[in-house]
Formats: C-alpha cells, structure tokens, sequence
C-alpha cells in the first residue's frame, strides 16, 4: 500500500470520529442544547473532513462539507438562528456528509445531483445573495495575497529572539552537597549562556564554630541577559530543582508592537499572554514554588482561549491485528499457566510449597495483564449507539411517527468484537420499536399520552455483565394477538395456560410474526428469533418486558469479552467440564432430605424454603454419574439461567476455579446445544464449556411431563423463549 | 540562505493525516527535521521547549485554535519572532486577515501543492538550498 493510501485510511479512521462528533452534536442541538460550543464543535468537525478531504482531492465532500460548514459558521456567529427548519436541514446534511464519507471510503464516485436538495436547502437558508456560498462556486481557491503579512525574512542564523533578561534567585536547600550538586558548577553553566551579573547572599553563612563544610549556606540572585530561550535557562537547574529554591523570571520589556504592523487594539488583546498561564511550558516546578509575585500576578490577563478546557488525553492508534496477538498471547499465557500449577500440585509438597506462592503471584499478574489487555480492546457501546439516531430519523419520517431517542451509558466499554456485532440486533430491536411498539400521533394523543413517542437506549455494568436497555413508551405487546398467533401456528397447545409474561416472550420464537401488515420496515422474515441468535452467539442473553399500553424493554445482557473467562472446572464421571463463573450463584452439597423426587425430572431442591428445579448433568449429557448411582450427595451448582431462572446443576466434583481460554468450536463441529466453547486445561486435555441456559432447555425438553404433552410443549416453549 | 535539511518545522493540526501529509510534502522539499503537534496548547509547548525555526499550524483545533497559538507565540518573549505560517480551507479571508493582523507571517490554503509549500515557506525566511 502505498503511502497515500495508508494517509486516506488515516483519514477515514478520523472521519469516523468527527461524524460522531458531529452526529453527537446535532443531536444535542435538536435536544435544544445549541450552545455556542455545541455548534463549534459541529463546526470544527465539518470543517475538519473538509480539510482531509480537499487534501485527498474528494471533489464532492469537499463541495458539501463547504456549503453545510457555510450555514454551521452563520449560526455559531449568530446570523442564523436555530429554528425547527433548521435543525431538520442540519441533521439531513449530516446524513449526507456521512454517505458522501461513504462513497469516498468505498472509492465510489457520488452521483452528480447527490444530496442536491440538501444543498438547495442549506443554501436557501443562507439567502441566495450570501457571498461567501458564492465565492465558493465561483473561483477554485480563493486568494488572500492582497493582504499585507509583512513577510520579514528571518535570518535564521541570528537566533530567532533578541536578547532577554531574566532574574534568577537561587538558594540552594543545605543538603544540596550532600546530594554530590555543585552551586558552582551551575553557576558556570549559566554564565556560557550569556551576560550574568550575580550577587551572593551571605546572611545564611553561620559563624566559623557552627560552618558544617557539607551544608550549602549561600544563595545567590541576578540577572542573566541571553538570547537563549527560558526553558534552556530553566534547564540548567534540571537536575537541582528540588533542592533549591529557585526563580526564573523573565523581565525583558514587552516586544515593541510596531515592529510587527499590529494596530494598538488587537496587539493589547495579542501582546499580554503569559507563558504561566498556559499549561506545563516553561514552568519548571521550582519555579510555580518560588515567592515571587510576578509571574502570579500576569495570570488574570490571560485571554480566554489560552486556558485549555482539560488535558486532552493522549491515545496513539494501533492495528487492531497487533491487539489481538497481545490476545492471543495471554491465552496461550493463561493455558502455560494452568499446566503449570498442575505440574506443581503433582510434586512432593517440600518441592512445591515454595513453587505454589510464586506461582499464585504469577496468575495473579497474568489475571492483570489479561485485564489490561482487554481494556485496549474495549470500545465503548457509543459507537453503536451513534448510528441509531439516523435510524430512528428515517423511520419516524417514513412511518409518519412521531420519536424522540434517549440516549445513556454511551461510555460504558465492551469488548469491541461485540461492539461490532451489536449493530444489527440493535438496528432491528430500534426498528421494531418505532414500527409496531410507538403509535401514530393521533393514536398516542387519544390514549392520553404525548405526541412525541420516546425510545430509550441506555448501556451499563451490572453484575460482570454489560446490560443494554432498548425500552419505548408505545403500545407494548398485545399479548391476545400473539397468543392466537402462536396457537395458530402450533407454537402452543390450544389449551396451555400461560401467563402473560410467557406469552410476551413467544416473540423469540422462530418464524413468529405479529404484523397485521408487512411493512417496508420489519417484518421481512428476520423477526426477533434471529435477534435471539445473534445474541446469544456472543454470549449474551436477551429478555423482555411488556405492559399494555405502557410500552415495553427489551434487554440484552453481554458478556465483557469473548476471549478468556472465569470458569469453575467441574467433573461428572470421567468428564471435565468448565461452568462460567457468570452464571453460578452458589454451590453447595445439600443432604439427601432436601431433595424431593418428581416423576419425570432431576428432582427438586428445597433451598432457603424456595423449590428449585435440579438438571442432573450426567443423565443429561449422558456420562456415567458416580452421583446418580449413589443416588444423592453429589454436589450442586445454583445457576442462573436468564432473568429469574435459577436451578440445581448437579455434578459429581468441583475441581477448583480458574481463568479459561475461549476456543470456538462452531467452526470445527458446528453449534452443540448445550456447549457454549471449549478450552484446553492445565492437564492439556480439552474441556467443554457448557451453556447453562441451554441446558435448561434441554432438561426441560427431556423431561417427559406425566400430565399432559401439550404442557410439557408450552413449558419447553416458554423455557426457550425465557432467555 | 537557510538549509533545508538543517530546517525545524512544527506542525500544529488536530488531524494526524494532515500532519502527515504535510510531513511528506515538507519531505519532498528536503525538510526532515519535523515536530508535530496536535493542538495548539502542545504546539506552544514544543515550540518553547524545543529549537524550532518554523511553524505551520492549522487554525482550527480543539482547545486552542491557531490564532490563539499564533498570539501567543507572538506574546512570548523568546519565541515571538518565530516564522508562523497558517493553514486555512478556502474561502476564510477574515480569518487570514485577522492573523495577518496579529503577525502571521504568511498563509496556506488546504490542499497545497509542493511548489506552492515551497513558495511560501521561502517568501517567509528566504531561498532555500
């Protein structure tokens, strides 16, 4: 690739963050938040793609970006007011912006007429006789040679600035010698770099008795007049400045304005910036500590836009592909580390005792990096979430619906392989919100409600999880039609009973569509099943909440990464499976007396006076169970399995907790239900990940339910739906 | 007559491919002692703390824009005579006017071509071998 090349994905990383900056930006214009730094920032993210592009010779972006950056710069100065109209055209040209950023990434050509209504519309707002718009179309570039920059030509030899005064106070602290620093010899450094006039100060110098020789005693102030910088004078006291008190102050005149052609007004304004006023420049600490008032009291003068608003933070882009073989890394890290600690229990414990303590110190700080490693790969969910506001632009516009998007959590990070994969489930939960869930205007107004319909998308941590909120305030699901629906296409016996909850979940199912009419926007034969399975692949579950007439909330709990994980190391017969931290509540190993038999199931457990389900994981999966043949004892695992759904995993053994390297197996051998992953132990042998939601389906559907089949269908269909 | 090879230039732009840009057209002059910077603030703090012959600064940035890092080089007593030169999109005569006003030495309009870079960079501190 040549260099060019690498230069426009350069720029095209870039542009992605300036349209959400942008897009960030005219949503809060929208919201009402127009403040003068709201427009700047939109502006200087126009202005910026603009600049990119004109260097990268995009004709069209150019052109666009110029009109669009015309109307933004009327408005932050207060030309153009921001009317609803307005902000429509605003929020159309971003749109356009971005698809012309499209275009060009993908190295198509846009059509001529492209965005041309929108063009007319930010120009009609603009007045036709506006100059500048015209100036534009007109001449190529425009030309400023008119204006008089009085290009002194600099000799460079010379040195750039005349020669400056600084007063220097220096009192080295007592110990300084003891530290092995000269006075002295700071002294001449300083006189190589020009004209220095010093004076000691001697009122520290005790009597002969009391001299200790190794104590500083004398200090010293004067004036050094030199054309090298501040910082370079500063710089001599660098490896002294904490021990001395130490003055830097510059006290040459300041620079006579006429010699630059400033006119008294602007070089009052040009003239009084203080270098203490800006961030960490020359002040050295030593200096900012010294009693002297002057460099104090320059401060107020400082002009508005020399005080930065906070430390921008410092980020450098890396491949994405370097990340990922850190990644890779760890895991085989995690996996060397494992076999290790098994290596160590095998030894005679006088050999190992010593081995254990290093080596628990070892996974802790591979627990660390693992940690660390994935913060780089994390992104935060905003840059899923800036899509939508289009999204739900366009739909109300087609749909004639009336939606306002609340956004919350932007920041909140998650592994960026979700991230990625967060875009279409999401698009989709939004476009069935706007389509089937948010009423029309007058339906909204008749049902005592405001015009507008509100969709709020909020992102958080809870509980090792990320949860993210999709939640409206339209109709909800009316839950008759879905049950007939249902019924009707023998996703339900006729006479299951369910309560409205399990029918509100029947939507998860495969080939379910409520939809009287098929609209342009869903209803295409994705529904919500392939929302549950694009889900459920990263590891994450889905729920819902429906009240009629209320709205509903849909939820989608993710994991934080998909690449190493806490897991408990369990062992049924001789199989070892790993159980995911994530889901187990708690383990215990209940007496015979609290397991009470059911026809047709594992069991049930009376824990804390509540009846949990028990899955008997070796009759499930089918490996010979020493806890099933001795009938009772075994030790069960409390798992949750989706939002209130907890049951008794029964194992025979817990073979200890620790950190598991995700290996797909999808690839190799397809989807097995039951088994989420596998991941190599620390004994080398392959051990499967198990899926404990899905195992409670299966335990659900294996369970042949004596009173009738219909119900047991319903309870398997609704145990499916339930996650 | 300054030596380009032996010239220091600070870039000042908030966006990385148009420092790199620049950087590479400064290249092709036989300019290669380049300092970057990505905002004004950083750009005043390098060019403080570092021998730097010449700057060229976008206006637009966060935090602290050109104009303002222009004015406070020009306020800095050590560094106010700094060759500055800004970068501008097209059609901003106002705001050159208002830099020319506050001493910038000359101006370049985005996107720029290596004779044009050239032209100017010599208009402001002479034929460079």
């Amino acid at each position: 690739m040549s260099s060019i090349e690498q230069l426009k994905l350069t720029f095209f990383d870039e542009c992605s963050d300036l349209l959400q900056q942008m897009e960030t930006g005219l949503t809060d214009i929208r919201e009402g938040g127009g403040s003068e730094d709201t427009v700047n920032a939109v502006f200087r993210a126009v202005h910026s793609v603009k600049g990119g592009a004109g260097i990268f010779g995009f004709e069209a972006l150019v052109g666009f970006a110029h009109v669009f950056e015309t109307v933004l710069d009327a408005i932050r100065s207060d030309r153009l007011a921001i009317t609803p109209d307005v902000v429509d055209t605003l929020l159309a040209s971003g749109d356009v912006l971005a698809d012309l950023v499209g275009m060009a990434r993908a190295g198509e050509t846009p059509p001529a007429d492209f965005g041309a209504d929108c063009r007319a519309a930010l120009q009609r707002l603009m007045g036709e006789d506006d100059t500048v718009v015209a100036a534009d179309d007109g001449a190529a570039a425009a030309d400023f040679d008119d204006i008089d920059f009085t290009p002194v030509a600099v000799n460079l030899d010379d040195g750039l600035a005349g020669p400056q005064t600084y007063e220097i106070t220096f009192r080295p602290h007592p110990d300084m010698l003891r530290k092995g620093s000269e006075p002295l010899d700071i002294l001449r450094e300083l006189r190589k770099l020009g004209g220095l006039e010093l004076s000691a100060e001697t009122d520290r110098v005790p009597g002969l008795p009391e001299l200790v020789y190794d104590q500083a005693c004398l200090g010293w102030t004067g004036k050094l007049e030199t054309a090298v910088p501040e910082a370079e004078v500063v710089g001599v006291f660098d490896f002294v400045a904490d021990d001395c008190e130490l003055a830097v102050v510059n006290t040459t005149p300041p620079p006579p304005v006429p010699d630059l052609g400033i006119p008294p007004d602007i070089a009052a304004e040009a003239t009084p910036v203080p270098p203490a006023a800006l961030p960490p420049v020359s002040d050295a600490p030593a200096l900012a500590a010294a009693p002297e008032p002057k460099s104090e009291s320059a401060k107020p003068d400082a002009p508005k836009a020399a005080a930065p608003a906070k430390p921008a933070a410092t980020t450098t882009r890396v491949e994405l592909e370097k990340i990922d073989r850190v990644v890779n890394m760890v895991g085989e890290l995690v996996i060397a580390q494992a076999m290790l600690g098994q290596i160590v229990q095998d030894l005679p414990e006088s050999v190992s005792a010593r081995l254990v303590q290093t080596l628990d110190e070892v996974v802790h700080h591979t627990r660390e990096l693992k940690d660390s490693v994935m913060s780089m790969r994390a992104q935060p969910v905003g840059a899923v979430f800036q899509r939508m506001p289009r999204l739900v632009r366009e739909l109300s516009a087609k749909t004639g619906k009336k939606v306002r998007l609340e956004m919350a959590g932007e920041t909140t990070e998650v592994d960026r392989s979700i991230v990625e994969q967060l875009s279409d489930p999401l698009t989709h939960i939004i476009r069935n919100s706007v389509d089937h869930g948010i009423e029309t205007p007058a339906e909204r107004l008749a049902a005592g409600k405001p015009e507008e319909g509100a969709i709020r998308l909020s992102a958080g941590h809870r509980g090792g999880r990320i949860v993210i909120e999709i939640a409206d305030d339209g109709a909800g699901i009316n839950s008759e039609r879905v049950l007939r629906k249902a019924r009707e296409k023998g996703l339900v016996g006729a006479d299951a009973s369910l309560t409205e909850d399990e029918i509100n979940n029947l939507i998860f199912m495969p080939g379910f569509s409520t939809a009287e009419t098929i609209s342009d926007i869903s209803g295409r034969g994705v529904g919500m099943d392939v929302v549950r399975r694009n889900i459920q692949d990263i590891g994450g579950r889905i729920s819902l909440k429906s009240e009629r007439g209320r709205g509903m909330t849909i939820q989608l709990a993710l994991p934080l990464t998909l690449a190493v994980m806490d897991g408990m190391v369990i062992r049924v017969g001789r199989e070892t499976y790993v159980v995911p931290m994530s889901a187990m509540v708690e383990c215990l190993r209940p007496p015979r007396s609290d397991i009470h038999d059911l026809v047709g199931t594992g069991g049930m457990l009376r824990l804390r006076g509540e009846l949990l389900p028990i899955v008997d994981l070796g009759s499930l999966l089918d490996v010979r169970s020493a806890a099933a043949e001795d009938d009772g004892g075994g030790v069960v695992i409390i798992t949750e399995a989706g939002e209130d759904i907890r049951f008794g995993l029964k194992v025979d053994e817990l073979c200890g907790h620790q950190q598991v390297v995700i290996k797909s197996i999808e690839e190799s051998y397809g989807s097995i239900p039951g088994i989420s992953a596998a991941t190599i132990l620390g004994n080398g042998r392959v051990a499967f990940i198990l899926d404990t939601e899905k195992l409670y389906e299966l335990a659900a559907l294996q369970s042949p339910m004596q009173s009738s089949i219909a119900a047991a269908r319903a309870e398997a269909a609704v145990a499916a739906t339930r996650n | 007559m300054p030596l380009a090879s032996a010239l220091k230039v600070l870039i000042v732009d908030d966006q990385n491919s148009v420092r790199q840009m620049t950087r590479m057209t400064l290249g092709e002059i036989g300019i290669r002692l380049v300092h970057e910077a990505d905002n004004g603030a950083t750009g005043f703090q390098t060019a403080t703390l570092q021998p730097i012959d010449l700057i060229i600064s976008d206006f637009n940035m966060p935090e602290m824009d050109g104009l303002a890092l222009l004015r406070a080089v020009r306020g800095h007593a050590a560094i106010r005579k700094l060759p500055f030169i800004l970068l501008t999109g097209r059609g901003d005569r106002e705001l050159v006017m208002k830099a020319a006003q506050a001493g910038v030495n000359n101006y370049l309009v985005k996107p720029f071509t290596t004779a044009i870079l050239r032209e100017k960079i010599e208009q402001v501190i002479g034929k460079l071998t």
